[in-house]
């Protein structure tokens, strides 16, 4: 080649894009290209018969020296990346990764050719931090993380999967997996691996699932494990995210206890208002009928005073059959579930203001139209009667008024029934709700003490609440709400009747 | 009742309910003889006894020792000699479940036993009047 002729072979250094040095046997630079010139940032002069260690950072040049003396030794050359990690020093001090190739040359001199390799040291240290902070992640996880390759050996085994299966990664890495499956499941965990790769078909993975796995002792506990899928490198793994459920289990267990002791509670006071009806009232029936027939049959031998007894008697047995008749609507209300229907209010209301046969002086109004509600008739049939009949049995004017009005207050409808009888007391509010609690002595008005409290249970079973504004002396109005929705509060969990 | 000559059977543990039955029958006139058995156990024995009369109506508690009421109905309603005899429970139960059970099993009515004897007694007449009217199978 014409070209090439002539030329010296210092032409061939100078062109080169790596920075080039010849060093003697003494490690004194006795040639430098130009790319060496830019890359220490030294002009050519002040790099000739430099011994070569002032190019790299002082703290390695003891060692380099013992290197350079031992290749002298034994030449050879040496091609980059061939595992040495080198740094240069530049003139300024700053320091640089790079690659060096030796070749040796006559006379005992050395050809040095020098690459940084700052950039891609770089992506080297980037890569590596991601995997260690990839590894960290997997090892400092709370699940169990197992990958599995698609014969069902255990690949990875992470520190977490150690603590809660009791096995080293030592004892199962490369053995099946299914050493961590208890019966049936560990006959047949082949077979389902088998049929995900013969037919795609997804019954765990991406799905997710509770299954038992088995520890290293033998013991079985719960868990939820998802299981996804991966290629690496043309292999097909399967990653299994294993999350120890022994807790919620346990929790959910109690919970369940719970439910069915409460169950038990409910049904027992089911059969204790039962018995209350049955087994209270025989006797008491037979108290009546004997004292009935003292009257029938031994009237003449008895004075006054001894019928008057009599008669008290009869009385308390009515009120006590009262009472339990009342303890038994009580319980009755969320215990016995009735369907529901369209009820319509104005009808109801003109049924119960009938049954109640209002003496003369009380006249009962209904303002304006009241609203259908989907509803169970009997309950709501008996909120509006014991609210009415409180207003007539307790009126105490001459001319007694009973006003019943609602007013579709947003979300509920607000229900009142006012009277002008004698007022309650403000003090009196709570008490009145509340079972057996009468304001008038028993024997000046015959009340079981039961109506407001079953109307209060009945009204906040539907989710409404119920409430009064008196004055002494000039009337009282009950209020209470029913809500337009969701009036499927009063549901009890297995109504039978 | 109507065919005097037949008894009426009172299934009935309380001793003054069957008191109370016998004076309010006695009271309406009711003629026929009162049969009365304390359990359903008892009752079964004496009707399934050809040597004993059968009774043209059975009067029956629900609440018994040994055997109550429903389990009595029970075995009766499926026996084909005894399922033809009436049947009115005559109870304290205001139990839906029981009312729904009794008519289930074929009673021919379901009576409340008020506590006031004079209501007893109008009950019992109420009765009386209905298997006075009533044509029974021979």
């Amino acid at each position: 080649m014409k070209v090439l002729e002539g030329k010296d072979p210092l032409w061939l250094l100078g062109s080169a894009a790596d920075a080039m040095f010849i060093a003697g046997p003494d490690g004194r630079i006795l040639a430098a290209n130009r790319a060496a010139e830019t890359l220490f940032g030294y002009a050519r002069e002040a790099l000739l018969n430099t011994p070569i260690e002032s190019l790299i950072p002082p703290r390695f040049r003891a060692a380099h020296r013992a290197q350079r003396t031992d290749y002298a030794a034994h030449p050879a050359s040496r091609v980059m990346g061939s595992g040495f990690d080198l740094h240069g020093m530049r003139k300024d001090g700053t320091e640089f990764a790079a690659d060096v190739s030796l070749s040796p040359l006559e006379d005992g001199l050395v050809l040095a050719t020098v690459h940084d390799i700052t950039r891609r040291k770089r992506a080297e240290e980037a890569l590596s931090e991601q995997s260690a902070r990839l590894r960290a992640i997997v090892d400092t996880a709370v699940d169990a993380i197992i990958t599995i390759d698609e014969r069902g050996t255990i690949d990875s085994f992470n520190p977490a999967a150690e603590h809660l299966f009791g096995y080293a990664p030592s004892e199962v890495l490369g053995k099946n997996v299914s050493l961590l499956m208890p019966s049936p499941y560990h006959e047949e965990h082949d077979g389902y691996l088998q049929r995900y790769l013969a037919t795609g078909e997804k019954r765990i993975i991406g799905i997710g699932r509770e299954v038992v796995a088995q520890r290293k002792d033998g013991t079985a506990f719960p868990i939820e494990l998802a299981v996804s899928e991966m290629r690496v490198g043309g292999r097909r793994l399967f990653t299994g995210l294993v999350h120890d459920i022994t807790q919620r289990k346990q929790a959910q267990a109690r919970q369940e206890e719970l439910i069915r002791e409460l169950e038990g509670a409910n049904d027992e006071l089911k059969n204790f208002a039962y018995i209350v009806s049955h087994d209270l009232k025989a006797p008491l029936r037979g108290i009546g009928s004997l004292a009935d027939w003292l009257v029938a049959d031994q009237a003449e031998k008895l004075d006054d005073e001894g019928r008057e007894y009599l008669r008290l008697i009869t009385q308390r047995v009515r009120r006590m059959d009262g009472l339990i008749d009342g303890i038994l609507q009580y319980s009755r209300v969320g215990r016995v579930k009735e369907t529901r229907v369209e009820v319509d209010l104005n009808q109801l209301l003109r049924d119960a203001i009938d049954s109640l046969a209002p003496p003369e002086h009380i006249a009962i109004t209904v303002a304006g139209a009241l609203p259908t509600i989907r509803t169970e008739k009997t309950r709501i049939q008996q909120v509006f009667q014991n609210l009415l009949s409180n207003a007539i049995k307790y009126m105490d004017k001459p001319h007694g008024e009973i006003r019943i009005d609602c007013v579709g207050a947003g979300e509920g409808w607000e229900f009142s029934v006012s009277d002008n009888g004698p007022g309650i007391e403000a003090r009196h509010f709570k008490r009145i709700f509340q079972l057996f609690q009468t304001l008038a002595p028993r024997d000046r008005v015959e009340s079981t003490g039961v109506g407001l409290a079953l109307v209060k249970k009945i009204v906040e079973l539907y989710g409404g609440k119920i409430w009064l504004e008196s004055k002494l002396g000039e009337g009282s109005t009950f209020f209470f709400t029913l809500p337009k929705r969701g009036q499927s509060t009063l549901t009890t969990r297995r109504g039978s009747q | 009742m109507k065919v005097t000559c037949k008894s009426i059977m009172l299934v009935e543990d309380d001793q003054v309910d069957t008191m109370t039955v016998r004076r309010a029958l006695k009271e309406l006139h009711v003629m026929n003889p009162l049969q009365h058995v304390e359990n359903g156990e008892e009752a079964l024995n004496f009707l399934r006894n050809p040597a004993n009369p059968r009774p043209c109506l059975i009067l029956l508690d629900l609440n018994m020792p040994i055997m109550g009421g429903i389990e009595f109905l029970q075995i009766a309603k499926h026996d084909e000699s005894l399922k033809g005899i009436p049947v009115v429970v005559l109870t304290t139960s205001e139990e839906q479940e029981d009312k729904v059970e009794s008519f289930q099993l074929g009673v021919a009515g379901y009576m409340r036993k008020p506590v006031d004897y004079p209501q007893f007694v109008e009950t019992i007449r109420t009765i009386d009047a209905y298997w006075t009217i009533s044509e029974l199978p021979q």
